[in-house]
């Protein structure tokens, strides 16, 4: 037996204790609440106690406009690194030309390949040895990047950026390598059964839609893109009016002003592509299983969700927390993974997308679990429309969220690229100050409304389904 | 009874050296306690955070023979229950305090995290104690806890089509060694691992003499200090034996080549099997160089001649694993460009050539720019608290000093040209095994030769 129990506190209160307790025993007296309390741990206790108390992070975050953009910053002097967020909205790869797939994810590699009077070779030469990271993603909807530096070299880091921006060379050499790099990298990841049977997945729900595009598709149509198509790309998808920035680290004010003026400033002034528009799904109680050989069976699974801006987004997010969204302590991971064992994983979020809002989620297990996993599955989700949230639930899903507020202060680039979100998604700049009063603001009623509109229907399943024939 | 020398250790609990050692990378100290726990603490003090990991120094190689697994269920079954947390409550206390948490396990160690407002300190310190001392969780929680490993297992290996490759080509290079067994065990061994079997390991294994805390955020040593002995300091230690394994065989140069089903492309690796760091000792810096001169990115010589000159490949690449106690290995890899010129031996023999060559044009003013883009990173290690927490544990778990992570720049610095060279031919020298991973079509279009 172990000599520790960690609700131990200073000498003096043991000692009393044991006097107490031997006192009691010897008289023969049982105590339960005494041994109780000496036998668990008592986290509520522990913190009463404790010395650290909650601290708040200061965190204005100021606007700076220029040129017709508008950047957000966040001060931070403790650690000498700057760390810049940039987005251009409506221009990741549903905005590609459908005989041009495959030209977002090149120029994401080929606007690092060497830029103004440095060759690819000086270029990422150059940065490494100043420690600047510049690089670039995107997704369905937005092309992004980013720039990570020491403060000390920062001029050094502008400059490239702004040879990046204004000056892209695209050599025919690197077109060709990445082309080909790129295809043997979606086919190398084609290999894993989860990407396959995303695609799958967004086959069937976004059908039709440029969401539903094929990754494979990409193979064929990439050979099409020429140095012309980036540069007009460039042109017309990256552009002060589609731009969210957003700023964090060793700046001031003014190191804003002078970087939005170059090289922000000289990107054309509008966009010219075209806005994604919101489009209405209607999801639900479909299945799909779709035949491919792996050890595991898997499932994605989606129904309607709400959008960031819209009144019952918090309630949602809250429903969504308890049932899918809080890892091991989701109700479907205790029931399904904890208690069961029927899964290494199970889990659901809400998804935005400039075109849909989901409520979606994903497990796999062996083909023997597959179907009881679906079932306890549908189960909790059945009851989630039914019977709702409890209140305790309700008490303890704010704390957390709560508590955890000030983990997304931890790096420099993460504040920078939390900043761009806000912006994303029209918070305020005054967001970081409000967020615990919008958590704290929801109701149980309105939890239960949420749970109740999104949760009552079955979500549509789309299956790779070892045991079953499939299509 | 037991009480009584709970109090007598109070005051035993006085540490037994102190350095306080801020000259280097991190603001960082360490200290031991009595019992034996080494204790090191970081300083971040950009946000109200810090950053728990509890390293044990044991991972996969010191299992039992044949419980393979038994280290990784082990630290699932951390998370299911205490003598004074019931199964669940770790889980939930972290959950309410939105405490970020998690744990991992390697071949040489097995870590637990949490990430949190620093206000939740003694919570995270209490709960990661308890533990360390009181594990205990029922026949339930372990059937469950073993299928979940085992459908991890599926999700991670089963599920990928070039795994067999991976763990086959480990298993050549290591022998019986027990680096050459995967962490996750077999799946056979999984699913006939035994509630002692766990135990066994805790009880060897998981002892303040075999572990290290590190804390690191918005704290500082003389804050923190009381409590980490207020919580670990009563933790009675034993001492732990490790075996020593067998080193890899000398003289040996094997190719494994294997064709599966699904693979889309073909890949090269290279292996070359080095002394254990603690052997070398600051010719780890010189491999290092090496690693990132031959093929660190795509400024790397080798990448400049293969994929950029020759364009024989789409990518090469070099890697030198050191954070362990066994040998260190040194690895190359290339995805060659033209598949259907591929050829085995004029493939492996690509890689030698252009790193022979690329050790020829090796200059002491290139040695100087890799020294600098070696350097010139460090400055974001302060960043993120989490990053000097990974980083100093990763290392001092597998037997280096916090000296030796702090003073990582000079010991860059201090490279030489004639030290890179020298690590060149003994690496050349060293014991060595090559794979080469085809696409199952690929056997076929070659007319049903086997290789």
């Amino acid at each position: 037996m172990s000599m520790y129990s960690p609700y131990r506190r200073g000498f003096g209160y043991y000692l009393k204790r044991i006097i107490f307790v031997s006192v009691l025993l010897a008289l023969g007296f049982y105590a339960p609440d005494i041994m109780t309390y000496y036998n668990r741990l008592d986290s509520e206790k522990i913190l009463a106690a404790s010395t650290f108390k909650n601290k708040t992070f200061s965190t204005p975050v100021q606007e700076i406009k220029s040129s017709g953009m508008t950047a957000y910053l966040l001060e931070e002097h403790s650690v000498p690194i700057v760390s810049i967020d940039f987005k251009f909205g409506n221009a990741g790869v549903a905005h590609e030309d459908e005989e041009k797939q495959g030209l977002v994810r090149i120029l994401s590699s080929l606007l690092i390949d060497g830029a103004g009077k440095y060759d690819a070779e000086a270029f990422k030469d150059t940065c490494e040895e100043y420690g600047i990271k510049i690089g670039f993603d995107y997704d369905n909807d937005d092309f992004s990047g980013y720039l990570y530096a020491p403060r000390k070299n920062l001029p050094k880091a502008l400059e490239m950026l702004t040879a990046v921006l204004q000056k892209p060379r695209f050599d025919k050499e690197f077109m060709t390598l990445r082309k080909e790099q790129l295809k043997t990298a979606i086919k190398s990841k084609m290999e894993n059964p989860e990407a396959v049977l995303a695609e799958k997945f967004s086959g069937f729900i976004f059908a039709g839609h440029p969401y539903s595009r094929k990754a494979m598709t990409v193979l064929k149509t990439l050979d099409n893109v020429s140095e012309d198509d980036l540069l007009k790309f460039m042109q017309t998808h990256l552009s002060r009016e589609n731009l969210i920035i957003s700023f964090a680290g060793d700046l001031t004010k003014k190191d804003v002003k002078d970087i939005l003026k170059s090289p922000f400033a000289e990107l054309p002034e509008k966009y010219a592509g075209e806005k994604m528009n919101r489009i209405e799904l209607k999801l639900g109680g479909r299945e799909k299983n779709v035949k491919y050989k792996s050890a595991q069976a898997i499932s994605f699974f989606a129904t309607n969700g709400t959008y960031r801006e819209a009144e019952d987004y918090y309630p949602l997010y809250l429903a969504n927390y308890i049932f899918g969204g809080s890892g091991l302590n989701s109700r479907i991971s205790q029931i399904i993974r904890e208690k069961e064992g029927l899964t290494y994983g199970i889990a659901t979020y809400l998804q935005q997308n400039d075109a849909v809002a989901l409520l979606t989620g994903s497990y796999s297990s062996t083909p023997d679990n597959f179907r009881k996993a679906q079932n306890l599955l549908l189960e909790q989700w059945q009851k989630m429309a039914q019977e709702g949230i409890s209140d305790k639930e309700l008490q303890q899903t704010k704390e957390s969220l709560i508590s955890s507020f000030n983990l997304r202060f931890a790096s420099i680039s993460g504040i920078a690229s939390m900043l761009t979100g806000m912006q994303q998604y029209n918070l305020g700049r005054d967001f970081l100050e409000k967020r615990n009063d919008y958590i704290k603001a929801v109701t149980l009623d309105e939890v239960n409304a949420a749970a109740k509109k999104y949760f009552g229907t079955k979500p549509d399943f789309v299956n790779i389904d070892v045991k079953n024939k499939g299509e | 009874m037991m009480n009584k020398f709970a109090v007598i250790s109070v005051f035993l609990s006085v540490c037994l050296w102190v350095q306080a050692v801020y000259a280097g990378l991190f603001k960082a100290e360490e200290f031991t306690l009595q019992n034996g726990l080494h204790c090191v603490v970081i300083e971040n003090h950009k946000a109200p955070l810090v950053k728990q990991i509890v390293w044990y120094k044991s991972g996969s190689v010191d299992e039992q023979k044949g419980k393979g697994g038994s280290a990784h269920l082990l630290e699932h079954l951390m998370f299911r229950g205490t003598k004074y947390a019931k199964d669940g409550e770790f889980n939930r206390v972290m959950e309410k305090y939105g405490v970020s948490d998690n744990a991992f396990t390697s071949h040489d160690v097995t870590g637990y995290y949490q990430f949190a407002d620093v206000s939740k300190l003694e919570v995270l310190l209490a709960y990661e104690a308890d533990r360390m001392a009181n594990l205990n969780f029922d026949e339930k929680a372990f059937e469950a806890e073993r299928k979940i490993v085992y459908q991890e297992r599926m999700q991670r290996v089963e599920n990928n089509p070039s795994s067999p490759f991976y763990e086959r080509l480990n298993l050549i290079l290591w022998g019986n060694n027990p680096y050459g067994q995967p962490v996750t065990g077999l799946p056979d061994e999984i699913m006939g691992l035994e509630y002692a079997d766990v135990m066994e390991f805790y009880h060897k294994f998981y002892t303040p003499s075999n572990a290290l805390l590190i804390l690191s955020g918005d704290i500082t040593a003389k804050e923190v200090r009381p409590l980490i002995e207020k919580y670990y300091g009563k933790i009675k230690s034993h001492k732990v034996i490790r075996k020593n394994h067998e080193t890899a065989k000398q003289n040996m140069h094997e190719i494994l080549e294997m064709s599966l089903p699904k693979v889309s492309s073909i890949k090269v690796y290279d292996k070359y099997m080095l002394p254990k760091h603690d052997e070398l000792k600051n010719k780890i810096y010189d491999y290092m160089v090496l690693e990132e001169y031959l093929g660190g990115g795509s400024t790397s010589a080798m990448y400049k001649d293969l994929v950029l000159k020759q364009k024989k490949a789409l990518s090469v690449g070099a890697s030198y694993h050191f954070v362990t106690r066994g040998e260190s290995v040194f690895s190359f890899n290339m995805i060659p460009q033209n598949p259907d010129e591929f050829e085995r031996e004029g493939a492996l023999e690509l890689l030698q050539q252009s790193a022979d060559e690329a050790m020829q044009n090796l200059s002491e003013e290139k040695l100087a720019q890799i020294k600098r883009k070696m350097s010139a990173d460090l400055v974001f290690v302060n960043d993120n608290p989490q990053t000097a927490a990974d980083w100093i544990g990763a290392m001092l778990a597998v037997g280096f000093t916090l000296d030796e992570a702090q003073s990582y720049e000079d010991n860059l610095n201090a490279v030489t040209l004639q030290g890179v060279k020298e690590a060149y031919a003994e690496l050349k020298k060293a014991p060595r095994v090559s794979g080469v991973l085809l696409p199952l079509k690929h056997e076929k279009t070659d007319k049903g030769e086997s290789k």
